[in-house]
C-alpha cells in the first residue's frame, strides 16, 4: 500500500473553527441604491448576494453577485425594496457593513465599508 | 540513496470542489493549474508575509494529499479553517496512518511529479531530493541519521522546517524564492512579497557561511565546518 489517505474509511474531519451566526444589520448608501435601480430595473425578484471568499491580499475577499436564489444558507435583509442575501457562514464578517458605490473611472464600482475589517488592501476588494 | 526520517511531517487530505482554489488563495505558489499526478510545494503566509507552514501538495485526482508539519499543524489549521466559510473544503488529518522519509543526494529528472515505487509514494519536489510517504505496513526505513542529512543540506543550501522555514521568516529570506510565484493573483502576504521582489529589497537571505564568520544569532543550521545563516 502507498501513502494511506484514509479516504476509503471514515475519518473525522479536523475541528473546524465555525464562528457563530449573527443577525446582520447593513445599510445601502443612496448612490448604491441608485446603481441597484439601474441594475435591477423594476424586477425585485432578484437579490444582491453579499458574500465573502477566502483569499486576496488580506485574507478575505468580498463577493457581490446578483442572483435569483442561492443554495447557500442565507439571511435575507430587505432595504428600500431591495433583497440582500448574506450567507450565514460569513455573517460575522459582514454585520454592520455599508454597501456604497464609488463613481470613478478607475477603481470605481460597488464598495463595502466594513467596521469589522482590521485592514483592507489597496483595491478595496480584500480585508482582514 | 540515503534516506532520513522526516519526523515532523504530517499528512492531511483536503477534499471538495474548492480545495485547490482555496489553497491557491492562501499561499504563495500558483496551484490552480495542478493536475492529477503532480506534486507542488507552496507556502502559507500571514498578512505580514511570515511563514505559517510549507505545504507539499499531491494532486490525487479526487482529492489533495497535503504534507504539512506536525509542529505547525495547529497554527496552520487556525489560519485556514476560519476562511473556509461556505466553500466546499474538508480537511482530514491522516498523519498517524503514514511514515515519512526524505531520499536525498539524487538527481530527479521528473521534478513536479510523483510516483509509487515498491509500495512507497515518491514526491519529486526538488532536483536533489524526494519526499517519501508510505503506509505503516510498508517497510521504509531510514538509512542515515539526521546529522548527515543536515550536513548535506548545508552543502546544498536547502532550507528546512524548524531551521530556516519558521514563523520568524518570510519565504524569500528562508530561501524559498522558487515557491513565490511572480504572477499569480492575490494571496495573504502577497503585497509585501511582491514589493520586496519588485524593489529588489528582500532584506535577509539564506547563505552558506564558514563557521565563526558570522554572529551566532544568525546561524539557522549549525554544521561541522560550514553552517546556514539568514543574513543581510
Amino acid at each position: 500500500m502507498f501513502m494511506d489517505c484514509g479516504t476509503c474509511e471514515t475519518s473525522g474531519p479536523v475541528q473546524l473553527m465555525t464562528p457563530e451566526v449573527v443577525n446582520v444589520n447593513l445599510t445601502i448608501s443612496s448612490k448604491a441604491q441608485e446603481m441597484l435601480v439601474d441594475a435591477f430595473g423594476d424586477d425585485r425578484s432578484m437579490a444582491l448576494l453579499v458574500g465573502v471568499l477566502s483569499g486576496g491580499c488580506s485574507g478575505y475577499m468580498y463577493d457581490l453577485q446578483i442572483v435569483e436564489e442561492t443554495d447557500q444558507s442565507c439571511q435575507e435583509v430587505v432595504i428600500e425594496g431591495f433583497r440582500v442575501l448574506v450567507p450565514n457562514a460569513s455573517s460575522h464578517l459582514l454585520d454592520g457593513i455599508e454597501i456604497d458605490y464609488v463613481d470613478r473611472l478607475m477603481g470605481g464600482g460597488f464598495r463595502i465599508n466594513n467596521p469589522n475589517a482590521e485592514s483592507s488592501c489597496g483595491c478595496g476588494e480584500s480585508f482582514a | 540513496m540515503p534516506r532520513v526520517a522526516y519526523d515532523d511531517a504530517s499528512l492531511t487530505v483536503w477534499q471538495g470542489a474548492d480545495a485547490l482554489q482555496f489553497i491557491d488563495g492562501l499561499s504563495s505558489n500558483k496551484m490552480v493549474d495542478m493536475i492529477q499526478g503532480e506534486v507542488r510545494q507552496t507556502v502559507f503566509t500571514t498578512t505580514k508575509a511570515k511563514i505559517v507552514d510549507l505545504a507539499t501538495v499531491f494532486h490525487m485526482g479526487d482529492f489533495l494529499a497535503v504534507q504539512l508539519h506536525t509542529s505547525q499543524l495547529e497554527r496552520l489549521l487556525k489560519h485556514v479553517t476560519p476562511r473556509i466559510l461556505d466553500q466546499k473544503v474538508t480537511i482530514v488529518d491522516v498523519t498517524s496512518r503514514n511514515q515519512f522519509c526524505i531520499e536525498y543526494g539524487i538527481h530527479n529528472t521528473n521534478v513536479g511529479q510523483f510516483e509509487s515505487l515498491d509500495g512507497v509514494t515518491h514526491g519529486h519536489v526538488d532536483e536533489r531530493y524526494s519526499l517519501l510517504i508510505a503506509s505503516l505496513d510498508v517497510e521504509s526505513k531510514p538509512t542515515v541519521d539526521q546529522a548527515l542529512f543536515h550536513e548535506w543540506r548545508i552543502e546544498n543550501q536547502i532550507p528546512w522546517n524548524g531551521f530556516e522555514v519558521t514563523g520568524k521568516n518570510h519565504p524569500l529570506s528562508a530561501g524559498l524564492n522558487q515557491l513565490v510565484h511572480p504572477a499569480k493573483g492575490c494571496y495573504i502576504g502577497q503585497e509585501i512579497l511582491a514589493r520586496m521582489i519588485s524593489r529588489g529589497r528582500q532584506g535577509k537571505k539564506l547563505t552558506r557561511v564558514e563557521n565563526n564568520s558570522v554572529d551566532e544569532k544568525f546561524i539557522t543550521t549549525q554544521g561541522q565546518s560550514h553552517s546556514l545563516a539568514i543574513i543581510r
